[in-house]
């Protein structure tokens, strides 16, 4: 279970969260939609310790960590598996070497069959095969972004953040990943935190969605709930996906 | 005024905080052998052909300098020495680190830049890892063990240039050029170019990595890091050598005066 508590980010002068408090029961897709620059992949980047609040608590099944050290942070991280918005597969390596790399870390009892086994276990679950020779720069964007999950997934982490999972993508490969996420979260029975900007797939697939607006809460619910609130952002974002839904 | 000087404090400050994380992951959980020979290698072998070149004429360049000094006393016999001398105590050390600097150096930044901007730096964390042990460590090593190969290259090529110079342009025959060599290059001028060097390699190896990893904002601050590396390794370089000298004469004379 993930806990925000007063949370408050300031870079600066400028504040970009503002006391942010909610839950994510375990086992549930929330998603947190807004603008661009409203806080959301910083939110993201405080729950795995890439960033520090200002102020507030922040609970990883009851750990606050707001303040561990680097070295304190590796048991939450090993919980947490994040995608980030670029694929940031490492260039130098093979897509195997890629995979590998997490489970290198946290399995360093597996023989070199058994990581071959679970590297092309993990590929498969995003529907990748044959790539496992080829550097991250000879394949499409598409399917690094692919990668990028099966690497998140292969360490078996229990919760998994995506920052913007989709953006850059074309509609058919957005799908694809938003399928993926959901499957893989219902699979593998994960929490999922989700920061998006599509609200079409927060209402096909999120448990929960939270709409950041300047780094506040101004919306929350489940789908239901949402297509119901009048709050003028939130109404804008279904506009766009009704929109979206009728042209398709 | 004020500012752009408190700027370059903070610079400098941030990067002995840095060097010392490098030093104390180094001490407390090292990077692997591979990795560190992988760096050294490519590190080696992308500057040896540049290095060679350069020690080569730079060899040419002191035959052709000293000759007209030794032939006004009559010293030509001491010409391989002298040259030689100064191309390991200063000459060497000091063209190893400007061509580390402006290829090693930049590329590693723009390397390391490029990671932070794209999350890889992140990804690392994220898995598990730390990234100054993964990454950095080795890039590091691989570049101070590297600087002595490349010396050493430098040296032998630039023998072999002030050979070839002194046949054509000073008249004198390569056994006569390398006669005196022993005997001008001594222990400490040796120990003093390996010296340099290290400093040298240190400095580039610090400041390259820091600058990489400490990049910000997208292609431009890759940019930044690079221009930033080229500009406090240079900088940081010349205003090291003068205290090495300072360093080494001082030492030389305690010594004198001790024997």
């Amino acid at each position: 279970m993930i806990t925000f508590r007063d949370v408050h980010k300031q870079f600066g002068e400028r504040e970009v969260l503002k006391g942010i408090t909610f839950e994510v029961p375990e086992g549930q897709i929330l998603f947190i939609l807004g603008t661009s620059g409203t806080g959301k992949s910083v939110l993201l980047k405080n729950i795995v310790g890439l960033m520090q609040p200002t102020s507030g608590q922040i609970l990883v099944d009851g750990t606050d960590v707001t303040r561990l050290s680097e070295e304190e942070l590796f048991p939450v991280r090993r919980k947490c598996g994040m995608v980030f918005q670029h694929p940031a597969l490492f260039d130098s390596l093979t897509i195997f070497e890629n995979v590998a790399f997490g489970l290198r870390k946290h399995y360093p009892e597996y023989s070199a069959a058994q990581l071959a086994e679970r590297v092309r276990e993990c590929l498969s679950l995003v529907y990748l095969s044959g790539v496992e020779d080829k550097k991250p720069q000879a394949i499409s964007y598409g399917m690094q972004k692919r990668v990028s999950l099966a690497r998140t997934v292969a360490v078996n982490p229990r919760i998994l953040l995506f920052d913007e999972p989709t953006t850059g993508l074309d509609p058919v490969t957005t799908r694809a990943i938003n399928d993926l996420i959901l499957e893989l979260s219902r699979k593998l029975k994960t929490t999922s935190l989700v920061v998006s900007h599509d609200m079409q797939c927060a209402l096909d697939i999120a448990d929960q969605i939270i709409v950041l607006d300047m780094g506040e809460i101004v919306a929350r619910g489940t789908p239901e709930e949402l297509r119901k609130n009048p709050h003028p952002l939130v109404r804008d974002f279904l506009k766009e996906a009704l929109d979206a839904e009728t042209a398709s | 005024m004020l500012k752009p000087l408190l700027n370059v404090i903070d610079d400098i400050g941030e990067c002995l905080i840095f060097l010392r994380l490098i030093l104390r992951t180094a001490y407390r959980s090292p990077c692997t052998w591979e990795s560190i020979c992988e760096q050294t290698w490519k590190v080696s072998v992308q500057s040896t052909p540049t290095t060679a070149l350069a020690g080569f004429f730079v060899g040419a360049i002191m035959t052709v300098q000293f000759t007209m000094q030794t032939k006004a006393f009559g010293a030509l016999g001491y010409l391989g020495g002298l040259s030689t001398s100064a191309t390991v105590r200063e000459v060497g050390p000091l063209l190893i680190a400007f061509l580390l600097s402006g290829k090693v150096g930049a590329y590693t930044s723009a390397e390391l830049g490029t990671m932070r901007v794209t999350e890889q730096i992140d990804a690392i964390r994220c898995l598990g890892a730390n990234p100054i042990q993964e990454i950095i460590l080795p890039r590091f090593l691989g570049i101070v063990i590297s600087s002595f190969f490349l010396l050493a290259a430098g040296l032998i090529m630039s023998i072999f240039g002030g050979m070839l110079m002194g046949s054509v342009f000073s008249g004198i025959n390569p056994e006569e050029y390398v006669r005196h060599i022993p005997t001008i290059v001594t222990q400490f001028s040796i120990g003093n170019g390996l010296f340099k060097c290290l400093v040298f390699a240190l400095i580039l190896a610090s400041v390259c990595t820091y600058k990489g990893y400490s990049a910000t904002g997208g292609a431009k601050g890759v940019g930044r890091a690079v221009v930033g590396t080229a500009v406090m390794t240079m900088v940081g370089i010349v205003v090291f050598d003068w205290f090495t000298s300072l360093l080494s004469e001082t030492a030389l004379n305690l010594f004198r005066e001790g024997v």
